[in-house]
């Protein structure tokens, strides 16, 4: 049985939990911070919720492990069918045409898509393996797909592409399977030629994106429904600054952006909406 | 509770009826097949939960033959294996192949029915967890699909007051024609969303 947490516990590291992570949680779910954090109390030195949040303070390591168990990694290949329908049939053919048009010569034309919170990796992977069997001859265009997350454990196994039998039976085609994957032991490894597409590495989206340039496409699914309406509101501005003129937003297929950004407009395609920046 | 079907794989003949007999005094339900070849055949053909099989039988396929039969046939399908004396390299391998767990002969049959009932408990375990995931997919699809309408319908309607602004403020045209216009809008949209 895990600690009980006290009252003022509570608010000390809901508090904390938003500072690190953005991840806005209910005062109400005690139980869920005794069942995530309360075997940090058994394992270390830590005598209560209020010592673990003093060392966490002080230590990165720690702080890490806190996001890790409070953050939800649940993703899967090919998420939701509909978003990667709509990159296949529409987005990508359209972004090609466009940039097509822009360059001269052979120079590659470039793609820029960014899975901004990719925890285990499926999402980018799955765009890849798409982009793969779409554009057969990737060399052809310059290809940018970068893949971040908060959380340090997500990022190092989407950086090494193995998953276990239970992340590759949920939502992975057989076809795709023995096409893009490699057995190794039990588990399956993600091919190179599909690995090398992709870049991973950690970033807080609740902090400013200096550094990371413009993207053509960008998803950022089921992440913001953990954030406030404040904090929501702040990422999305900054993603409509990150994304290019033409480019195209993909949010979760239950979340909304009314009421969070008026810079984007809703288009629909076949059974999928996106957002593109209004002109 | 979720009962558990175990296929049973033993050549030798005495210990398969004793395994058989052990477990058909719990609830389990129980087959049997004497080697390897048999073991796979019915499995092609059969659902279980479970399959407890030897390590070692003649014929072509032993008791990692029957394990990588089984994964690849079925990988829910969880495997038990028998080692005859405590070679743990080899059960080392199987586990590596898939094996969920191994016992060593003597069996201890106490031993066997609590791995048994752990495997139970984990397969309803993650019964609830798949349909727990089932009532969330079919959930987040309508709302998916309620929440998209919505967003468009929002943006939509968004456009509308725009024009509708535009024309209240027309300058050029005097106050009556100016709001019988924008009347007319208004009822298309009223019409529109009924
Ligand atoms: C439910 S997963 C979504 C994965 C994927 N986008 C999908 O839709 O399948 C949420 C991910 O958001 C990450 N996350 C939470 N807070 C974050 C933050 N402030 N910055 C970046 N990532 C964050 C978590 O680590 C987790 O991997």
């Amino acid at each position: 049985m895990p600690l009980k947490i006290k009252t003022d516990e509570i608010k000390v590291i809901i508090k904390y939990i938003h500072e690190i992570s953005g991840i806005s949680l209910d005062h109400s779910k005690a139980y869920l911070l005794e069942t995530r954090l309360g075997h940090f109390l058994n394992e270390g030195d830590c005598s209560s919720y209020l010592d673990l949040y003093q060392k966490a303070k002080s230590d990165k390591k720690l702080e890490g492990k806190i996001i890790d168990a409070i953050s939800t990694n649940e993703t899967l290949f090919f998420r939701d069918k509909g978003p990667f329908d709509l990159l296949r049939n529409k987005i990508i053919p359209e972004l090609i045409d466009a940039r097509s048009a822009k360059i001269r010569g052979n120079i590659p034309i470039p793609i820029r898509i960014w899975s901004a919170a990719c925890s285990t990796g499926q999402e980018l992977y799955s765009i890849a393996i798409l982009l793969k069997e779409l554009l057969l001859d990737v060399k052809k265009y310059n290809l940018k797909l970068l893949g971040t997350d908060i959380s340090d454990t997500a990022v190092s196994q989407a950086s090494y592409g193995k998953f276990n039998k239970f992340e590759i039976e949920r939502g992975l085609a057989k076809d795709k399977l023995a096409k893009f994957f490699s057995p190794d032991g039990v588990n399956w490894k993600i091919k190179d030629e599909i690995r090398v597409m992709a870049n991973f590495k950690k970033f807080n989206l609740m902090f400013p994106f200096n550094g990371l340039g413009k993207f053509d496409i960008i998803f950022c699914r089921n992440v913001a429904i953990y954030f406030s309406l404040e904090d929501r509101k702040k990422i999305f501005n900054n993603i409509s600054n990150a994304l290019e003129k033409d480019g195209s937003l993909i949010i979760g297929s239950s979340e909304a952006l009314t009421g969070i950004c008026p810079k984007f407009e809703p288009k629909r395609h076949l059974n999928s909406i996106f957002y593109q920046l209004k002109q | 509770m979720t009962d558990l079907k175990i296929l049973v794989v033993e050549d030798d003949p005495v210990t398969l009826l004793l395994i058989k007999k052990k477990i058909i005094s719990t609830d389990y339900e129980v087959e049997t097949a004497t080697n390897g070849e048999e073991a796979v055949n019915l499995i092609s053909g059969n659902y279980y939960d479970v399959v407890l099989t030897d390590l070692m039988m003649p014929g072509d396929i032993d008791g990692i033959g029957v394990l990588e039969a089984t994964k690849k046939l079925c990988s829910q399908t969880e495997v038990i294996l028998i080692t005859a004396y405590a070679s743990v390299d080899n059960a080392v391998e199987a586990m590596q192949k898939g094996a969920s767990d191994y016992i060593q002969k003597p069996i201890n049959f106490d031993e066997l029915l609590l791995r048994l009932d752990k495997i139970r408990g984990l397969k309803a375990l993650i019964k609830d967890a798949v349909d727990l995931r089932e009532a969330m997919d079919v959930t987040e699809k309508n709302a998916g699909h309620t929440i998209q309408d919505l967003e468009l319908e929002i943006s939509h309607l968004q456009k509308r007051i725009s024009e509708i602004k535009k024309v209240l403020s027309m300058e050029d045209r005097d106050h009556p024609k100016r709001i019988n216009i924008a009347l007319a809008m208004l009822s298309a949209i009223e019409n529109n969303l009924s």
